[in-house]
């Protein structure tokens, strides 16, 4: 017994501190930064993923000027930004109202709570099926609805190239709102109440009282809220995948979408590595310049 | 300038009173202290008169206009928080200037008034450092500053200096006075410590299980404290009771404690049971005092002595020499200045009035 518990008695704490974060590197290595690497080297070449046996070139910079000379980029771009943009302003706002609604104590409190974070419970294929049942044009309940109140007839959601659009937005909104919520609603618990005492004695009006306190003291959770939508909806996928699969035309085409049909539709894989890289590449500043305003907001 | 009136002022927490029917006057100008251990209802008193409590009965006049019911806002009155209540986002500029915005005040006075505070309370070189960053004493100044930059009729200040050091703590005892005497705003100051109130106050109100034990100025409640539960809370040493042996009768001039008679300022109440009150620094040691101790400890303090003596009327403290040889198991003889010597009734723990209690009372004592 005591003969082998010798060595590890006599390992160093170095020794002791790569055991227990070599697993770790090892699996982040294995699936992070090998694959970051291979795709980097991918996006030069001309390698299609379905004839693995035919021959590679390299092909420099040919698959990345394509990528910017190609308009219909800038429209999946664009498709995207108009989701984030939009998901994020309106999960925002209501997120905000709802946060300020449940940070009043009321009877059932906790009831509605809960109720409204069932969203975020569901997965978002099952989300994104039955919002397609939702809004069928025949039966969906929720075509039923603007029809009954609007009058319209023959109202149609997913198959409107103007509307398509802020379905997306409006789903990924009604899944999302109670995360962002969440999120604020730690930021106004943050806030100590003699502060609203202090504003109060100070005669504060009620706007002035949100927009120079509530609103500046919940920033830096704002900003995380924004954060992590802004990361989670530029690759947004799945939801997108199920009600719309990118129509109608190429109406909700988002990046990533394209991006999918490139890589195992065409099976185009140095150029869709490429195309992986410039999202990579604008997640990442993206990203970059909200950290740097949240460490701002955080600093004071 | 504002006078302000508590009338039967109560509040309850369930079964729980925490404000028991008091009424208090405040004089205009005056520098008040709710003084009382904590849980006496001392905040509570100050919370509601703010308006951040609202009383469960009762009345709170300022000026003699009915705010009882009335918002913080609306009653133009400025607080010192005991954890200052900063805005941590904004500079030290825009936490000062932060109430006069709300009052719609020209960017010009706005300027004039800051300017004014911060060299008044020399936190000028601060303006434009975030309050965060603060040490404690000039994190006090800024919430004094948004206070007095304000003019408000009254100061309401919750044990403010509780979160400083002691030794900063007395320089900014001595810096509100100084601000008081100068301003000659009301303010309500709470504290549980007794050496704030008597450096600070015009007029301290002793409380105690949300009642008012006694209201006076700190000469009064040092010298002719209400209560027993006053003697003992203030001064330190607190004041030593004495058992007297019988009842006391109106027009007693002297008691028997521990089979001696002492001298006693002349009585004009009378007790079943009475118990002698008297300073530790009112107690001379000499060879021909009338009670007689056993030394069981002494304290050495460097301006002067604490000898604690076990007597047959009870434990007494003695403030004496700082040069006297004290050594536990000697006797020593005490002598009680009758000037200085209170009764209260055993029973009820109320002060007996005296000759000297209420000369002093109609202002005729001055000692």
């Amino acid at each position: 017994m005591l003969r082998s518990a010798t060595p590890l008695r006599g390992m160093t704490d170095r020794t002791l501190a790569w055991l227990f974060i070599g697993p770790t590197i090892l699996l982040l290595l294995a699936f992070n930064l090998f694959p970051l690497i291979w795709t980097i080297i991918l996006s030069f070449t001309n390698y299609r993923a379905n004839r693995p046996s035919a021959a590679i070139s390299g092909v420099g910079f040919d698959n990345y000027s394509r990528l910017m000379n190609d308009e219909a980029v800038w429209g999946y771009l664009q498709s995207t930004a108009h989701f984030v943009v939009g998901s994020i302003v309106l999960q925002v706002a209501l997120g905000f109202a709802l946060a300020l609604l449940i940070d009043k104590k009321f009877r059932g409190h906790s009831f509605w709570t809960t109720a409204i974070l069932m969203p975020i419970m569901l997965s978002p294929a099952v989300v994104g099926t039955f919002w397609t049942y939702f809004f069928q044009p025949q039966y969906g309940i929720f075509n039923y609805i603007i029809i009954f109140f609007s009058g319209v007839e023959n109202f149609t959601m997913l198959g409107n190239v103007n509307l398509a659009p802020w379905a997306i937005i409006l789903v990924d909104t009604w899944m999302w709102t109670p995360y962002v919520m969440l999120l604020l609603l730690a930021g106004l618990r943050s806030i100590p109440p003699y502060i609203y005492e202090a504003a109060e004695i100070d005669r504060a009006s009620g706007f002035r009282l949100f927009f120079r306190i509530t609103l500046p003291m919940v920033m830096p959770f704002l900003v995380l809220a924004v954060l992590f939508r802004l990361i989670e909806n530029f690759k947004m996928f799945d939801l997108v995948n199920q009600l719309t699969n990118g129509g109608p035309g190429s109406a909700t085409e988002l990046a990533s979408i394209n991006l999918k049909r490139q890589a195992f539709e065409m099976w185009r894989t140095g150029y869709s590595s490429a195309f992986a890289m410039l999202l990579f590449v604008s997640i990442y500043g993206l990203s970059n310049i909200v950290v740097r305003y949240l460490e701002k907001v955080k600093q004071r | 300038m504002t006078a302000i009136a508590l009338k039967s002022l109560r509040r309850a927490f369930g079964s729980f009173v925490a404000v028991k029917d008091i009424d208090l006057t405040i004089e205009d100008g005056k520098f008040v202290v709710l003084l009382g251990p904590s849980g006496c209802g001392k905040t509570t008193t100050l919370r509601m008169i703010a308006g951040l409590e609202m009383p469960s009965a009762g009345q709170i006049l300022l000026d003699s206009a009915d705010v009882t019911y009335v918002r913080p806002r609306d009653r133009d009155i400025a607080m010192v928080f005991q954890l200052f209540a900063l805005y941590p986002h904004m500079t030290v500029r825009e936490n000062l200037a932060f109430p006069l915005e709300n009052e719609r005040l020209k960017r010009a006075e706005i300027e004039r008034r800051i300017a004014d505070t911060t060299a008044m309370l020399r936190i000028d070189h601060l303006l434009n450092s975030r309050t965060g960053g603060l040490s404690g004493g000039d994190r006090q100044r800024v919430a004094l500053g948004r206070a007095i930059v304000r003019q408000p009729k009254a100061f309401l200040m919750d044990e403010p200096l509780g979160t400083l050091d002691a030794e900063f703590r007395e320089l900014m005892c001595i810096e509100l006075r100084k601000l008081h005497n100068r301003l000659r705003t009301t303010t309500v100051f709470v504290t549980h410590d007794q050496d704030e109130a008597m450096a600070l106050a015009d007029h301290i109100v002793v409380m105690k299980d949300g009642e008012i034990q006694q209201s006076d100025t700190p000469e009064g409640i040092y010298t002719f404290p209400a209560t027993m539960f006053v003697a003992n809370f203030i001064g330190r040493p607190p004041m030593n009771f004495l058992t007297v042996e019988g009842a006391v009768q109106a027009g007693a001039t002297d008691v028997q404690v521990a089979g001696q008679a002492v001298k006693i300022p002349t009585l004009r109440g009378s007790a079943a049971r009475a118990v002698i009150g008297i300073r530790p620094s009112q107690l001379r040691v000499s060879d021909t005092g009338t009670l007689a101790g056993k030394i069981v400890a002494a304290e050495f303090f460097g301006s002067h002595q604490i000898a604690t003596l076990t007597t047959d009327a009870g434990t007494v403290k003695v403030e004496t020499d700082r040069n006297a040889r004290l050594t536990p198991g000697q006797t020593l003889r005490l002598r009680l200045e009758t000037e200085r010597i209170v009764l209260f009734d055993a029973e009820s723990e109320k002060l007996l009035a005296s000759d000297t209690s209420l000369a002093r009372a109609f202002g005729g004592y001055h000692g």
